[in-house]
């Protein structure tokens, strides 16, 4: 008896369900709306003057975990529109068929070169159909709304808090209640360790010091 | 007309009804398999993804025709048209309407089993003539499985031709719209009976939860393993017009055919028998496979011996009911 019981149980199950509405969309057709920070593809913006951003610093290239981000910098030129001697790139190809979308490379960026786009790729046939070009993601950039960070928002955001930038001057007054000797401490042997490295920008080592002054709390 | 001319053409109508309805059949359950499981189906073929049973025929047609080297090529040629021809033929005695059957033989019941039974043939052809052990393999089972179901299927449908005392299916459909459904009464072999058939329609279609020569899981694809393009096209065909004319017969036998409470006619019989291939479907998307052991026992230590009760019952009714419960 148990098995006709199950038998109907199962069949009662499935009619239901097939006058249920689907749990699936059609995906190209409708899209499901996707999280504020949704991104998928690329594209190479301009900066504020209206030409490309991108000076081929290679940054992106050295950090993409994938290896899927191939730069070709080109020659220092001056710029047609202002009229200064700046940087540019020849190509940029990413391979979209091995990126994790782990955002790393518009991180890094400082001229807000390469960002990422919302809006899918359409499905593909072809593996090396998802290879995006330099005039696609040229075209990205105006045709597809972008995701929310860019390189140097994304570098403000994980800038420590504005206490910690006078660490260097005042050193006692930030340093919080629980350990002021563990605290101070490290403070203290960072800029020794620093020093050799001079040549590098001034607030390099604000920065350095600071999450170990935070790390403590 | 001429026997040949109304053959000819009741032929060339029935098999193209059969096929366009097959097409139907198809996209209708991948639509409703997607359903059941959640999802939409077909939707980028046509409107509703209606074009979709063509889309599947050009792209089986366009496939390489491989025969495997070693294969016996006669019969593993001959089998796909074998087995299209077994199931369409079976179509022949189907009481469409009062004034609409190919052919009307007196023994409607026993040509229709006889040939429904020879499905088997073409399919064990095809599993030994593969030279594929997966296919070989698929090809016993569905001997073995439609030998077994051959005769609950024969005690089932005995019922209703001891009821009626009629071996003709028309004869069958007409005793019933004169006094009532079979599967309604007597309730006890008829609604019985009509399970029975059912399932053993099922088993000898070789359709889930009895696709044991096929089981894709265990078996490659069984007895089609080695089947490609056109070839297994028709193995699909058949299969689908086995599954179709299954459930006319059922229709027909147990549901009064064309038999319906206002105007009788075509319709009704359309209509019961999509009704009951849309309960194969339902069926098929629902259960799993039974397992080869297990479907030897449910046919011979429960199938077989309910219907032997059931041949019982009906004989006795027929013999010792009041002439009025008739």
């Amino acid at each position: 008896m148990g098995h006709i019981n199950d038998t109907l149980r199962a069949l009662w199950t499935t009619l239901r369900t097939a006058f249920r509405p689907t749990s699936t969309v059609q995906f190209p057709a409708v899209v499901r709306p996707r999280g504020e920070r949704y991104r998928v593809s690329f594209a190479l913006p301009d900066d504020e003057n209206g030409e490309m951003a991108c000076i081929g610093c290679l940054t992106c290239e050295r950090i993409c975990p994938s290896q899927v981000i191939k730069v070709k910098p080109g020659v220092k030129r001056e710029s047609p529109v202002t009229g200064k001697k700046r940087a540019y790139t020849d190509d940029f190809v990413i391979d979209l068929s091995a990126c994790i979308q782990c955002e790393l490379c518009v991180q890094v960026c400082n001229n807000d070169a390469i960002v990422m786009v919302r809006e899918a790729e359409q499905p593909m046939f072809e593996r090396e159909d998802l290879v995006l070009g330099f005039a696609r993601l040229r075209k990205n950039a105006t045709d597809r709304t972008r995701s929310w960070g860019h390189g140097t928002m994304l570098q403000e955001s994980q800038e420590p808090a504005k206490v910690e930038k006078k660490a260097p001057a005042a050193k006692p007054a930030p340093a919080p209640a629980p350990a002021p000797a563990a605290a101070s401490e490290p403070a203290k042997t960072e800029p020794a360790k620093t020093e050799p490295a001079k040549t590098e920008p001034a607030p390099e080592p604000a920065k350095e010091a600071a999450p170990a002054a935070v790390e403590p709390t | 007309m001429s026997a040949l001319g109304h053959g000819a053409l009741y032929g060339a109508v029935l098999i193209a009804v059969m096929l366009s309805t097959v097409a139907v059949g198809i996209w209708f359950e991948r639509k409703f398999a997607g359903r059941m499981q959640s999802r939409l189906g077909p939707t980028i073929v046509g409107p509703m993804g209606l074009l979709q049973p063509l889309a599947d025929v050009v792209k089986l047609l366009q496939k390489e025709d491989i025969i495997p080297a070693g294969a016996d090529r006669a019969l593993f040629n001959l089998a796909p048209v074998l087995a299209t021809i077994f199931s369409l033929g079976v179509a022949a005695v189907l009481p469409l309407s009062p004034h609409m059957i190919a052919a009307d033989l007196d023994i409607g019941v026993v040509y229709m089993l006889a040939v429904g039974g020879l499905m088997v043939v073409p399919t064990f052809m095809a599993g030994w003539a593969s030279n594929n052990k997966f296919a070989l393999l698929g090809g016993m089972r569905a001997v073995a499985q439609s030998i077994s179901y051959g005769v609950p299927l024969v005690l089932a449908v005995l019922v209703p031709v001891i009821l009626s005392g009629s071996l003709s299916l028309a004869g069958i459909v007409r005793w019933q719209s004169e006094h009532h459904w079979f599967a309604l009464w007597p309730v006890i072999p008829g609604l019985p009976a009509f399970a029975l058939y059912f399932m053993a329609m099922l088993a000898e279609a070789n359709r889930i939860p009895f696709d044991i020569p096929e089981a894709e899981s265990e078996l490659v694809a069984g007895v089609t393993t080695e089947y490609t393009g056109a070839k297994f096209t028709l193995f699909y065909l058949a299969e689908y017009v086995h599954t179709l004319v299954g459930s006319a017969i059922g229709a027909a036998l147990f549901f009064g055919g064309w038999d319906g409470p206002f105007g009788p006619g075509l319709h009704w019989m359309v209509a019961k028998t999509l009704a009951l291939f849309v309960v194969v479907y339902w069926v098929r998307w629902t259960l799993l496979r039974l397992r080869s052991d297990q479907l030897m026992e449910l046919c011979w230590k429960w199938l077989t011996p309910i219907g032997v009760a059931l041949v019982l019952i009906a004989a006795a009714w027929v013999q010792f009911a009041p002439q009025g419960a008739l």
